[in-house]
């Protein structure tokens, strides 16, 4: 009976970019193969197709479900529970998705700070527009709030990838991705001699644009901040990293290695066990711009000279 | 009601972990929150471990090494020094009290200064979550 009918793919984004759809539009000639294994019921980038809101959605079933993007305000929220009840397999699609990503830059902020930016209004009275959705105390990542199946990181997944991970997941089984740091895939030369201080951006990596990235010097040990030690594999598909194609530091952009890692941290690690001077880096923080969810970013609330934080607080109080 | 608190110390096999076991025999008197973890050496704890234990609800975190020098694998206790360098400054990043983490050297021979600064830690911990417990209930 499941063997008749085509599956059934639905597409759904929250605070996303739209760049992991454009990417799966980019998978190329198995694009035309993919759409013709599987049925597309819900996809807002590609069909028009009202699915109601002011509080419920009403999606179509189907059997895999994508969701992009952060989970932000209380529309993403009802939006995600409605899909993760009509479809079998929810996959958590983009690093917006499984680690926060770029709008989780914003939990450095408390919500409300953040408001009073971006509508200002009478000092502590943030102009809320009405049909703005009211913001969460954060910025969440998909698997905080409902059980995801399968979290496929990436800013944006590579398009073969997705494709290969849709073909997999369709056919029932499980998909598997690389688990290894981007420097498993790099194939440039380390020498173990690193540079003692973190290089500003303002300089150029050394290299000679003739030759091949083969034969070019570890980008963190030129003294540039790469982020491959502490960032999972795979932006390249099976060939060199992207970044460090164009002759550019990794930027860290599919999350940590491990789901639950840190990446500030374990870069700093990193640097610290090496002997490089961590205090030249400018803007530490900025280390986990890709994967500020998980409560790894967090606004720092004073209080009366003591440090506080909100969940410490109610740790404390509990 | 007062609690007290709980203290992870990682010691390293060489000198740090023999100077509390001299500290046993020694019959030398030390707070009960203290829960030491033997390590091979202080420069093989992860940033992560010290992390996780706070969130798994350690109040303190201890690092113990050899003195500077004078490390079993030559410069392990180095290393450690640098990550906790780092450690101080982000976890005020990330939402913890730096006075949480400390890191102390101590040869195998020098108990007291072991005990001292476990004694040290507690005290600091019981000063902090006082403040810590009156500024959040100030807060409700």
């Amino acid at each position: 009976m499941k063997g008749r009918r085509r599956p059934r793919l639905s597409f759904v984004w929250l605070q996303a970019c739209s760049g992991c759809e454009i990417s799966l539009l980019n998978s190329g000639e198995r694009l035309p193969d993919l759409l013709n294994k599987v049925e597309i019921v819900y996809f807002p980038l590609l069909m028009d197709r009202k699915c109601g809101g002011e509080g419920e959605f009403d999606l179509p079933e189907a059997d895999v479900g994508f969701v992009s993007g952060s989970v932000s305000s209380d529309e993403h929220l009802t939006l995600l529970y409605a899909l993760r009840r009509r479809c079998r397999t929810l996959v958590s699609f983009g690093t917006c998705a499984t680690h926060g990503g770029i709008p989780a830059l914003r939990n450095r902020w408390s919500a409300e700070a953040t408001l009073e930016t971006v509508f200002p209004g009478t000092p502590g009275q943030p102009t809320l527009p009405a049909e703005v959705p009211a913001l969460l105390d954060r910025v969440y990542s998909v698997d905080e709030k409902v059980r995801v199946d399968f979290c496929l990181p990436g800013c944006p997944p590579h398009p073969e990838t997705i494709a290969a991970v849709i073909e997999t997941l369709v056919t029932g089984e499980q998909p598997r991705l690389p688990g290894k740091s981007v420097c498993e895939t790099c194939p440039t030369i380390r020498t173990g001699e690193m540079h003692r201080t973190v290089r500003r951006f303002l300089n150029n990596a050394e290299y000679n644009s003739e030759e091949p990235v083969e034969r070019m010097r570890c980008l963190l040990e030129q003294g540039l901040l790469c982020m491959g030690p502490v960032t999972v594999g795979g932006c390249g598909g099976p060939a060199t990293p992207l970044c460090v194609q164009a002759r550019v530091p990794c930027r860290g952009c599919y999350g940590p290695v491990r789901s639950e890692g840190n990446q500030l941290l374990d870069m700093l690690n990193v640097l610290a066990s090496h002997g490089v001077d961590h205090r030249s880096i400018v803007d530490r923080q900025s280390l986990l711009r890709f994967s500020g969810a998980h409560g790894l970013l967090r606004s720092v609330r004073k209080t009366e000279g003591v440090v506080l934080m909100s969940e410490k607080g109610n740790k404390k109080s509990s | 009601m007062k609690k007290d608190p709980l203290i992870i110390a990682f010691c390293c096999n060489w000198c740090s972990y023999a100077a509390a076991d001299l500290a046993g025999v020694s019959r030398l008197q030390y707070p009960g929150s203290i829960r030491i973890i033997r390590v091979m050496c202080s420069g093989m704890v992860h940033p992560d471990m010290v992390l996780h234990a706070l969130q798994k609800g350690a109040d303190g975190v201890i690092i113990a090494g050899c003195h500077l020098g004078e490390c079993h694998y030559i410069r392990g206790n180095e290393i450690a020094l640098a990550r906790a360098e780092i450690l101080v400054e982000t976890l005020e990043d990330l939402g913890w009290e730096s006075d949480r983490l400390q890191i102390v050297h101590v040869s195998s021979s020098e108990s007291e200064r072991l005990v001292q600064a476990f004694c040290d830690m507690h005290k600091r911990l019981e000063a902090l979550d006082q403040t810590d417990f009156a500024a959040v209930e100030a807060d409700e």
